[in-house]
This record gives C-alpha cells, structure tokens and sequence, in this order.
C-alpha cells in the first residue's frame, strides 16, 4: 500500500516528453510555458476537478552533474513529472480529471510520448499506468477525510470558532436557543470550494538551508 | 566534542552577563582604516567567555552588520560568503518576519530608519557609576578614531517594590532556560536542552545551534563566511528594540479578566498566566497550573523542566501560549526532534521607566491613561543569538509567532507579540471546572510593536583582530 497513507493516495507518474528536434519551441518549453500560467487558486484544473489534496507538475530535463568523483550520467529522455495527494485511486481519479478538465489534460500531456489522449478513457488509463511508479513514501497533511470532508471541517472550526468568541458568558437558555439555530445555519451552508482558502498570507523564505 | 576555547568566544554569546544595567552604542564608519584603528584600540577591551575569578564591574562586545564589515572593506569573496539573510539585513526581511503595520521600517527610530549603522558595541555594568565610566573611556576611544557615535540604547533591569527584578513592562518575570549547547561550560538545567528519546531526560544541543565553525543537529556546518578561521567561535545576533504598550496591555487584562473565572485579583493572575505560559511570578504553568509557586522558580533542577506531551489540548498551558510556541518542547510529538534545529539564545533587558500597578487591580484605566501609559518610550531591548537566522530566529518569528498552523491554531498569532488583524483570537482551551474556564479573547490589539534593530555578526577574539589588522584572506 505504498501509494497509499490512511485514506488519501500519493500517485507519481514519469511521463517521457517528446524529443522532436523539428519542435520549436522544444516540447518541454511548451509544458513549462503552458504551466506557468495555471491558476493556482479556484479556476486550477486540480481545483476544477474532484478529490485533490495537493498535486504538482514539473519538468524533469536531466540529472545533473556536480563534478567527480560523481559519475556523468543522462536521462533518456525529458521527463513530466505529476505528483498528486488525491482521494482515490487512479481509475476513479483520473475519471475525475478527464470529466472536468480534459481541455487541460490534453494541453500537458500532448507534448508527452505516446499520449493517446482523453477520447479513450482505457487506452488513457493503460498509459497513466505505464508512466506510474511507486510513490513508496509521502506525507500527507490530513491522512483520514476527502477534500470535501477537509473543507466542511474548516468551515465549521471557523464558525464554531466565531460563535463561541461571541458568545461566551451568554446565559444558558439563550445560548442554547442561538446554538440550535446556528448549527441549523450551519448545515444548511454549501461546502466551500477547493482551492480558495483563508486570507492570503505573504509566505516568504530565502535564507541557504531552507 | 572538544572543549571551547572560552578565551577565544566573546563572553556574551556564552553567558548572560546578568548586569542590571547595559548601553548599546550605535557606530558609523566613514573609512575602513578609521575603523580598523578603533577596533584594534578596543580589541583589549573585549570581554571574553573565559570564566571569572572576581565578576567585573563592566564589560565590553562588538558586533557588526553586514554594512559594516563592508565599511571595513573585508575582501569581496569574504563578504559575499556571509548567509543571504545577514546581508539584506532585518529591515529587508520585514515581510518574512511579519514586520507590517505599525512595525514596518518606516515607523522605526531614526537610527534604524535610515540604516547606517555598522556596528554594535555593547557595555554590561554591575552599576550606573561603572556604566558611565566604561562608557566614558569608549567614547573617547570612538571619538579619537574618527567613528561616529550615531545612537546610544540604554537598557537596566526593572525596580519594583524597591527591588532589583528580571521582571518587564508588563509585569512578567523574564530570562528562564536558554539552551545548553555540547562543549558551552555553564550549570545546565533539565529542560534546557535537547529532549532524549526517553521523554524525560535533556541534553545539550550541538555546537553547531549557537556557534560558527561546529557541527549542527543535523550534523552540517551552519552556513559560514570564508575563511573558516573568520566564522569559528562567532555567530550572529538579532537586535529588536520591542515597544510595550503598557497601557493597551493592562487595559486589555483587565477587560477580559472581568468575565474569566469568578473575575477575582486571583481569576486575573491566571488568565495572565494563560497568556504567556508562566505565572507572572515566573511558575511554568505546565508544572503548577492551579497556583504560582516560588519554590519551583527558584529551584533550577525544576524550572524548566517541564513537557507538554500530557497536556496536548493545552488545558494546563495554552497552546498557543508564549513560552509554548516559541519553545514546543515536545508539543508536536516526534520526542521533541521537529525543535531541535529552531532553538536560539535570547539576551535582553527592558529599557524605559516602570510604572507600578495601581493598587487596585481592577481599577478601569480611561481612554486617556491607556493613551498615556503607551506613549512611554519603554520596552525591551531583545537580541537573538544564533548560527542560522534564518533557519532559527527567522523561522520561530514567521511560523511559531506570526502564524499558527504547526500548533493547530490557523492563521493565530502569538498573543504579546504579533502583529494582529481583524478576526484572530487567543483561545485558551481550559477544562470543565470552574477555576480553569475555556476563554477565547478577541479584538486584540497590538501589545508590542518593533522600533527597530539589525542583523550583526559577533565573530570571535580572533576575528575581531584579523578584521582590525586587515588580515582576513578568503583564498
């Protein structure tokens, strides 16, 4: 069960980009380029589409040397690199993508070898399984709830939270009267949407060891 | 792990001089060759970690930024070795450190405001007479040299009730349990150190944490100048002058110690305890929850020796309480190893006068008294010593202080120190028993904000006379 911790999935593909000298910009230059302009917030693909926790894409050129006594080596390819912390398996997961962001799957992954696209959902799964190696290790931050489980228990820390620092100290009858309609409030509030988070923070680090 | 050469370490990194008076002299250098020739006329002068026989009545330590030792024109190879921290500076790292708002560089003294400051030169003093006199014979030095004297800091330890504390503005008894690091020769204390698999027992930290030149807890040399010779046996310090609103913080107490507990003087020395971690008296609270207890601060085998592994919902101390968050211990399991490498060594005296409490401790202050009481230029002169700052002091500032997420506490920020916005709280998690009530404070307001300060680099005897003869060679 290595690509799996508690209840959330860590998958890893390699997925070997295409290396076509007539290609200009070079396939990888293509990825990288159409991946710096993801959203990163609600309008992200990993947003768009159900059960993601974290995931991340990059391009991997080549290993790199650092002089002897290492030994030169090369990879055979430009690899794409997908790691995601997601809710199930491949199957249903990638059902999940190709059901809400196809557009973008196709994007990424043209550039990739032997990529069959999205229209055949068997033929694309065959070839997610052949680019998936074992993930072995990872950390994830909650291990026990899906995404939409994650968000609710956000939104009702926050909430309970607030009507707690305003009513502290409140006599007994009233305070039970106002919990029973908060907790009615509560529930009858819609889920929040993935990938929008609390107010921005201006997360910064910068010195050698981090 | 050899013995540290004491004689070589400036005394200051090794031991809290605890001196009830200090001056921090603020120099300028117009030329390198005006500096090189103070610094060698004061490299006698420098107070060293070599233990004493008899304690003096003052002592002497320098520090420089990273402005300065390019004023001393050390090689370029030299200067561009030094960590990318110390070379921006504090006020270039304002946003890492959550230094906004009223603490943001523009509203810090003129001094730090404009930021020529090259370097620090320190003087501990057993009384204001010695001070004086130690400053008197410095100044003379500097103003010979041609180095300016731009700003002096005052700092002494607060009189209350007549006697001589370790207390601050704010009432509480400062200065329990720095580190103890492998080869640093000082009467270690439980809880000072690292904690041992077993849970109970404590260790020295590795050199490394306090000192250039040694192995870390990750078993790495900190990043360091070039050459090793100039790094070893120095470290870098964090100087913050914080600003204590004294007023915004009794008015503050006393607002919410009237609906904590039965709002008793008692219910209001509690909730004051809750909010750092120790009885205002110094108790920990983790130790003693229910009531302060002289015996246990006065006893050093007991001070500091105390694990919040059974108290993980914070019923005893808060999880987000002060001492709790800057120091978890072993609040995020592991045994306690995620704290090992985020460990630093704090010096520090207030500075300002102290007002003393008024005789009834639920006495309303008005909008004018708070206004009054937070006017007063006091606070505490806080320095950081450390091998990494930004993997050590920067990183307790950004993720222990300034936010909330390793302790499950969101986007909440240290009660006393940070910098608050609308919609956070301190919560204190208490229990179901009348004497120790679940409280959440909100609309909190800023009880200390930073006037100012640098990063220096405090190299070793050694250093400061390579410096001062030009003989530092990064080949």
């Amino acid at each position: 069960m290595s690509n799996q911790n508690g209840s959330v999935y860590g998958l890893t593909f390699l997925c070997p980009i295409l290396n076509d000298a007539a290609a200009s910009p070079s396939h990888d230059l293509q990825i990288r380029n159409y991946l710096s302009k993801l959203d990163t917030g609600a309008g992200s693909p990993f947003a768009i589409a159900p059960g993601t926790h974290l995931a991340r894409l990059a391009v991997m050129d080549d290993v790199i040397y650092v002089g002897s006594p290492a030994i030169e080596e090369h990879l055979q390819s430009k690899y794409l690199v997908f790691e995601t912390n997601c809710d199930s398996d491949l199957e249903p997961y990638l059902r999940g993508l190709v059901g809400a962001v196809t557009s973008h799957i196709d994007a990424i992954w043209q550039h990739c070898t032997g990529y069959p696209g999205c229209a055949d959902f068997s033929r694309l799964l065959a070839y997610m399984k052949a680019c998936q190696i074992t993930t072995s290790f990872f950390f994830a931050a909650v291990n026990n709830k899906t995404v939409p489980q994650t968000l609710v228990a956000l939104q009702t820390q926050q909430a309970v939270a607030q009507f707690i620092a305003s009513h502290q100290g409140m006599e007994p009858v009233q305070l039970q009267r106002e919990f029973l309609d908060f907790i009615q409030w509560l529930r009858s509030q819609p889920p929040p949407a993935p990938g929008v988070g609390g107010p921005l923070r201006a997360i910064q680090t910068g010195g050698h060891n981090e | 792990m050899s013995k540290l050469n004491a004689t070589d370490i400036q005394g200051f990194v090794l031991r809290g001089y605890n001196m009830p008076c200090a001056r921090y002299c603020f120099l300028h250098f117009p030329d390198a060759k005006s500096a090189r020739h103070l610094l060698a006329e004061l490299l006698p002068s420098i107070t060293t970690g070599q233990l004493w026989d008899h304690k003096p009545q003052s002592t002497v330590n320098i520090a420089f930024t990273f402005k300065g030792l390019a004023a001393l024109e050390l090689p370029i190879a030299t200067l561009i070795s030094f960590p990318v921290e110390f070379q921006q500076g504090m006020k270039a790292r304002a946003n890492i450190l959550g230094d906004i708002g009223k603490n943001a560089p523009e509203h810090w003294d003129e001094v730090w405001r404009e930021g020529h400051v090259h370097a620090w030169l320190a003087i501990h003093a057993l009384t204001p007479a010695a001070l004086d006199a130690r400053h008197a014979e410095l100044a003379a030095l500097v103003a010979a040299s041609g180095v300016r004297l731009l700003a002096a800091q005052d700092a002494a330890s607060l009189v209350v009730d007549g006697q001589l504390t370790t207390k601050e503005h704010f009432g509480y008894t400062d200065g329990f349990g720095n580190p103890d690091y492998l080869g640093v020769c000082r009467s270690t204390q439980p809880g000072q150190g690292k904690l041992l698999p077993d849970g109970k027992t404590w260790a020295p930290l590795a050199t490394g944490e306090l000192l250039l030149g040694y192995a870390d807890e990750a078993g790495e040399l900190p990043v360091a100048p070039v050459p090793h010779i100039l790094a070893a046996n120095g470290t870098f310090m964090v100087y913050r002058k914080l600003h204590e609103n004294v007023g915004t913080f009794r008015n503050f107490l006393n607002t919410w110690a009237a609906r904590y507990g039965d709002a008793s003087d008692f219910a209001k020395e509690k909730l004051a305890s809750k909010f750092i971690g120790r009885w205002r008296d110094g108790t920990p609270i983790e130790s003693s929850p229910d009531a302060p207890n002289q015996d246990i601060v006065k006893d050093p085998n007991r001070n500091t020796d105390f694990t919040y592994g059974a108290d993980t919902g914070g019923s005893r101390c808060p999880v987000g309480a002060h001492i709790r968050r800057v120091n978890p211990r072993d609040a995020f399991g592991f045994g306690g190893r995620l704290v090992n490498r985020r460990r630093v060594t704090r010096r520090g005296l207030p500075y300002g006068p102290y007002t003393p409490e008024p005789p009834d401790p639920h006495a309303q202050l008005s909008e004018s008294d708070i206004a009054a009481l937070d006017a007063v230029d006091r606070g505490v002169v806080f320095m950081v010593l450390n091998a990494c700052i930004s993997r050590q002091f920067e990183f307790v500032q950004q993720q222990w202080i300034s936010y909330g997420n390793d302790a499950h506490l969101g986007n909440d920020k240290d009660l006393l120190l940070g910098t608050h916005q609308h919609g956070e709280r301190f919560s204190i998690q208490g229990d179901a028993t009348p004497a120790n009530p679940p409280l959440f404070c909100t609309a909190l307001p800023n009880f200390v904000e930073l006037r100012g300060g640098e990063y220096f680099f405090l190299p070793s005897i050694t250093a400061l006379a390579m410096i001062a003869r030009e003989l530092v060679d990064p080949r």
